[in-house]
Parts: structure tokens; C-alpha cells; sequence
């Protein structure tokens, strides 16, 4: 809304009143990723102090030091990398491809399989993981990438949302290029792909961070210690029976949620218009 | 193309259904064989004793059904699931409707106040879950600490079957706040400056340019968010898998941590394909209500 015009001291007094609630706000938000990170390079005595420790009293790598010995951060990393890297790069293609036969091609039972493919985001693993672990068992993929990956390989989100951007493109285009005799694969990958970077980037960005911070599907799927994701890991990290070490563990969350906060701090405009704009993926 | 003389036309169209028909099968192929199957056997599973190990299936008819209706622990997790959605759908809109007006004006930093708000959204929950653990602990976390300075009396949080579901639907509020804030900023830019220019000629104040205008317009985006909220809310599992797991005493267990343990650490399949069914019809059953309520936009999640 636009400020109305006011008397000076009331607009003042408004002002003022704005800035304390949007700052009281902010750190109420930043919190607990300043103590997370507060605690993690803090000596073991600061963590516990009373009154807290705003600044640590000297900086210590002690906590990370102990977070690498108790797990395998490293193949952590790397499993959710490769997930989430597998995942979005064939959810892009098969959604590219799928997305252009939606939007350009007129077929038989095209209805019944876009509404068939939507319908999926109705069902989400949360209810069919009972079924889905069953069958996987049987094909011997729990406790694997394969596992991870099952439900994860297309996505109907991305479909959707590449067929609403295919749409856009003036037809035109497509039909020029068939003149000039290219064939429907290569105006797929050369002409539609291109001009839809815009919405490939969106699409991949948000099925990369669902991917990254998937949780209940891994948890399910993985036995493993080496094969757990990142925030796998991080859940399993809290030893439920021994005791616990709070600067460790803060260390650990630290490793887990840092590249992607960096990232995020990094593009966050993007990233925050991509989500608000689709509708984040659960 | 639809100009063109008939027999090209239809070679055209025979070379385009095969296209069309190969661009599709992938995601078809996937689809169906790990999302819409599995949807399928679980609503199966739920009529059957599933041993899984000794491949047997007995039919059950609705037993199962019988059985969860009748189960305290069934019970307590669908209604500590109705009062988590019940609570955080309308909270979470309402404080982001708030902030959003605070953010439809000018003010210095206000994007880095938006990207502080919004950055619990792309935390993993797992590990932003592990933190307000270490900030809920009763003796030495920051929460106690912050309240013991004010002299106000230490909270159990977590550890109390009294204070354990609050604690964790604070945690939610705090993960989702800045996607609901903007959500609904997104949805006030996109009111025309003139109706509130209008509106205060007339002598409208902000209050009442706030109910008269922002309101109705945003019904929406209202309706959106309540909608794609209850469902995510409805599958709440990492927060409560990692701050309670459940406890005390299934004070916050709910329905996709009923699920998981029922299959994945007792082994009943069948009993946990009925808990899902239920679910199931819950997600239903909200989605049925954006039919009935908008069909006007289209929305995705």
C-alpha cells in the first residue's frame, strides 16, 4: 500500500514503527543460523556459558575437526550431489521432450496422459512409499542410487512447466525450422531448448533444491551409512545413546546447510523469484 | 501445416504421432512404473496382510481399517496432524499477509530483509531442524538462556507432551513465514495503485483500504496458500522425525511418522498402506476443495 499522507510525526512515528518490526522480524528469522554457526567455531566452555556467548571468546576448528571423524561428510556430498545432479538432469530432458509433445503435437489420449502425469503431484511418496519400497526391493534397488533416484527421475512439475513456456514460443518458429528440414529432435534441442533458458534454469534450480533437501524418500530407501544424502546424514548424525556434543553437531549442520546457503546468498533474487513465481515443488 | 494438401498432411501427421508418442514415453515409462503403480498397490496393500519377507498376502477386506480407527497411537498422530495443519495454514498466512503490507512500502534494505526472510525456505529441513534442537534443549539452549535473562521460568519445549506440538509448529512457522510473505507481496504488486488512490480520495484510511481492497483481491492468493500449505502441512515428517521423533509419549507423532514406522521398522505393509490411504484421501479431499473453490487459475505444487 502506498503510505498515506500524514501528519510529519505521525508518518515519523510509523516509520519507526515499520523499521522496529521488520528488523525485530529479520533476527528473530537469522537466529538460529547465527548460533548454529556461533556454536560450531566456539570452544566447548562458550557453548555452555550463562549469559550467552555472542562472540566467541576465540575461534576453533575443533568442533569440524570432530564432526569429519564421527562421518563420512565427503561421501555425503557426493551422494546427495549425484542424486540431485542425476534427478534434475533427466526430469529436464524427459520434461523438455515431453513438455514439447504436449504443447506442439495434438494425439491421441495426449489429455489422459497430461492429466495422468499431473495427477502424480496429487500422490506423493509420502503415500505411495509403502508400495514403492516393495517393488524396489524386488528389483533389488533399496539401498542404492537407483533407490533415491525411482521416484525422482521425471518430474510432472516440470512437464507442466515446460509445456506452459513451449506454449509461449511463437509456433512459427518451429515451423520454419521443419521447412528448412530439421528434424523434430534437433528443433527440440537447438531451437525450443534455448529459447525456454529462462524457465530450464527455474525448473532445474527448484528440482535441484527439493532434490538437495529431500529427506523422507532417502531415509527410507538407505541403509547405508556411505549412501545417506546430506540431510540424511545430518539426522542421523545425533547419536540418540551417547551423549551429546552440541559443537560437533552445530559443526556439522554448518557443513551441511553451507553450500547451499552460499548459494543461495549468492542468487538469491532469482531464486526467490523462481520459487515465488512457481510454487516450490513439497 | 493444416493448409497443405491432404496427403502430406497426412504423412505429417504420421511422423508427428510417432514423435509425440516417443517424446512422451519416458516420463510415461517412469510415471508409471514408480508413481502411478505404487499409488495403485497402496491402496491395494491396505485390504491385505502384507509379509513381505515370505511374499504372502492375505486379504484382510477392511480390517485394516478397523484396526487404525481403533489404534490410540493411529489416533493421537491424525489428530496431532489436524491441529498442526489447523494451526500453521492459518498462522503462516496471516503473519505473512502482515509482513507483506510492511513490505509493499519503501524502506531502506528491503531486500535484505526479504532474502533473510526467505532464507529458512531453502534450508534443508532435516538440518535446520537439527539446529532449533540444540536452540530447544532445556538446560543449555539459546531459548532457555534468552528467557532466564528476562527471569522468565525455563520452558520443557520439546521434552513436555504439553509444549512438545507448539514447539514444533514454532519451528514451522519460522521455515515457512518468508514463502508466505512472498507469496502474498507478489499478489499485492499486483493490485493497481489506482484503486487504493481512488479509495483514499474517498477518504478511505489505511485500515480500511487494507479490509476493502488488499483483502478481497488477494482471495486468490488466499486460497492458494491455504490450499498448498494444508497439503504440505498434512505430510509434516522431517521436523518431527529430527526434534521429537515423535515423543513424548506419541504427543507429536503424526501421520507420515505413524506410516514410516508402521512399514520400515515393524514391517506391516498392509497396516501402513491404510494409514497412507488415509493420508491419502486427506490430500484429496483439500485438492477437491481448490476445484470446488477457484477454478479460475491454475496452480502448481
Amino acid at each position: 500500500m502506498k503510505p498515506a499522507p500524514a501528519r510529519p510525526g505521525l508518518r515519523l512515528a510509523g516509520r519507526l514503527l515499520l523499521y522496529l518490526t521488520v528488523t525485530g522480524v529479520a533476527v528473530l528469522m537469522i537466529l538460529p543460523f547465527y548460533w548454529m554457526v556461533i556454536t560450531a567455531v566456539s570452544p566447548a566452555p562458550d557453548i555452555l556459558a550463562f549469559p550467552p556467548r555472542w562472540v566467541p571468546t576465540r575461534l576453533t576448528a575443533e568442533h569440524f575437526a570432530a564432526a569429519f571423524a564421527k562421518a563420512p561428510w565427503l561421501s555425503y556430498y557426493q551422494n546427495s550431489v549425484v542424486v540431485a545432479v542425476v534427478s534434475v538432469g533427466c526430469s529436464l530432458t524427459f520434461g523438455l521432450f515431453a513438455g514439447y509433445a504436449f504443447a506442439v503435437y495434438r494425439f491421441p489420449l495426449q489429455h489422459l496422459f497430461f492429466f495422468l502425469i499431473l495427477s502424480t503431484l496429487m500422490v506423493p511418496v509420502q503415500v505411495t512409499s509403502v508400495a514403492l519400497y516393495v517393488l524396489l526391493a524386488r528389483i533389488e534397488w533399496v539401498d542404492s542410487y537407483l533407490g533415491i533416484l525411482a521416484p525422482n527421475f521425471a518430474s510432472a512439475f516440470g512437464v507442466f512447466m515446460i509445456r506452459q513456456g513451449i506454449k509461449a514460443i511463437p509456433h512459427d518458429l518451429i515451423e520454419a525450422a521443419r521447412m528448412d528440414g530439421a528434424g523434430e529432435i534437433r528443433i527440440v534441442v537447438t531451437i525450443v531448448a534455448p529459447l525456454l533458458k529462462t524457465t530450464l534454469a527455474t525448473v532445474a534450480m527448484i528440482l535441484f533444491l527439493g532434490s538437495w533437501n529431500d529427506f523422507l524418500w532417502p531415509v527410507i530407501i538407505i541403509n547405508s551409512q556411505d549412501l545417506r544424502t546430506l540431510p540424511v546424514g545430518i539426522a542421523l548424525f545425533k547419536d540418540p545413546y551417547g551423549s551429546i556434543n552440541y559443537g560437533p553437531l552445530m559443526a556439522a549442520t554448518v557443513i551441511a546447510t553451507g553450500p547451499m546457503l552460499l548459494a543461495y546468498a549468492v542468487s538469491q533474487k532469482f531464486m526467490i523469484r523462481g520459487i515465488a513465481l512457481t510454487g516450490l515443488k513439497g | 501445416m493444416r493448409r497443405s494438401r491432404r496427403p502430406i498432411v497426412a504423412r505429417l501427421r504420421a511422423r508427428h504421432l510417432f514423435h509425440a508418442y516417443l517424446f512422451v514415453a519416458p516420463v510415461l515409462l517412469l510415471f508409471g512404473v514408480f508413481r502411478v503403480v505404487p499409488a495403485v498397490q497402496t491402496l491395494l496393500y491396505s485390504v491385505y496382510k502384507v509379509e513381505l519377507v515370505r511374499g504372502r498376502f492375505t486379504f484382510l477386506g477392511l480390517e485394516n481399517f478397523q484396526a487404525l480407527l481403533a489404534d490410540p497411537g493411529f489416533r493421537k498422530a491424525a489428530v496431532n496432524t489436524l491441529v498442526y495443519v489447523a494451526a500453521i495454514v492459518p498462522i503462516s498466512a496471516a503473519l505473512g499477509l502482515g509482513l507483506a503490507v510492511l513490505f509493499n512500502t519503501r524502506f531502506r534494505l528491503r531486500e535484505l530483509f526479504k532474502a533473510i526472510y526467505f532464507a529458512p525456505m531453502v534450508t534443508s529441513t532435516a538440518a535446520a531442524a537439527m539446529v532449533w534442537w540444540w536452540l530447544y534443549n532445556p538446560q543449555f539452549g539459546l531459548f532457555n538462556v534468552l528467557l532466564r535473562l528476562v527471569g522468565i521460568p525455563d520452558q520443557p519445549w520439546l521434552m513436555s507432551s504439553r509444549t512438545a506440538l507448539v514447539s514444533i509448529i514454532i519451528f514451522s512457522i519460522w521455515k515457512s513465514l518468508g514463502y508466505n510473505m512472498i507469496i502474498y507481496l507478489a499478489g499485492l504488486q499486483a493490485i493497481p495503485a489506482q484503486f487504493y488512490e481512488a479509495a483514499t480520495i474517498d477518504g478511505a484510511g489505511a485500515p480500511a483500504r487494507f479490509w476493502r481492497i488488499s483483502v478481497p483481491l488477494l482471495a486468490p492468493t488466499t486460497t492458494f496458500l491455504l490450499i498448498y500449505n494444508s497439503i504440505l502441512a498434512f505430510q509434516v515428517f522431517d521436523q518431527v522425525f529430527v526434534l521429537t521423533g515423535g515423543g513424548p509419549a506419541g504427543a507429536t507423532n503424526v501421520v507420515v511418522l505413524e506410516v514410516y514406522r508402521q512399514a520400515f521398522e515393524r514391517y506391516n505393509f498392509g497396516y501402513a498402506a491404510a494409514e497412507a490411504t488415509v493420508l491419502f484421501v486427506l490430500i484429496l479431499g483439500v485438492t477437491v476443495l481448490q476445484y470446488v473453490y477457484s477454478r479460475r487459475f491454475e496452480v502448481t505444487y
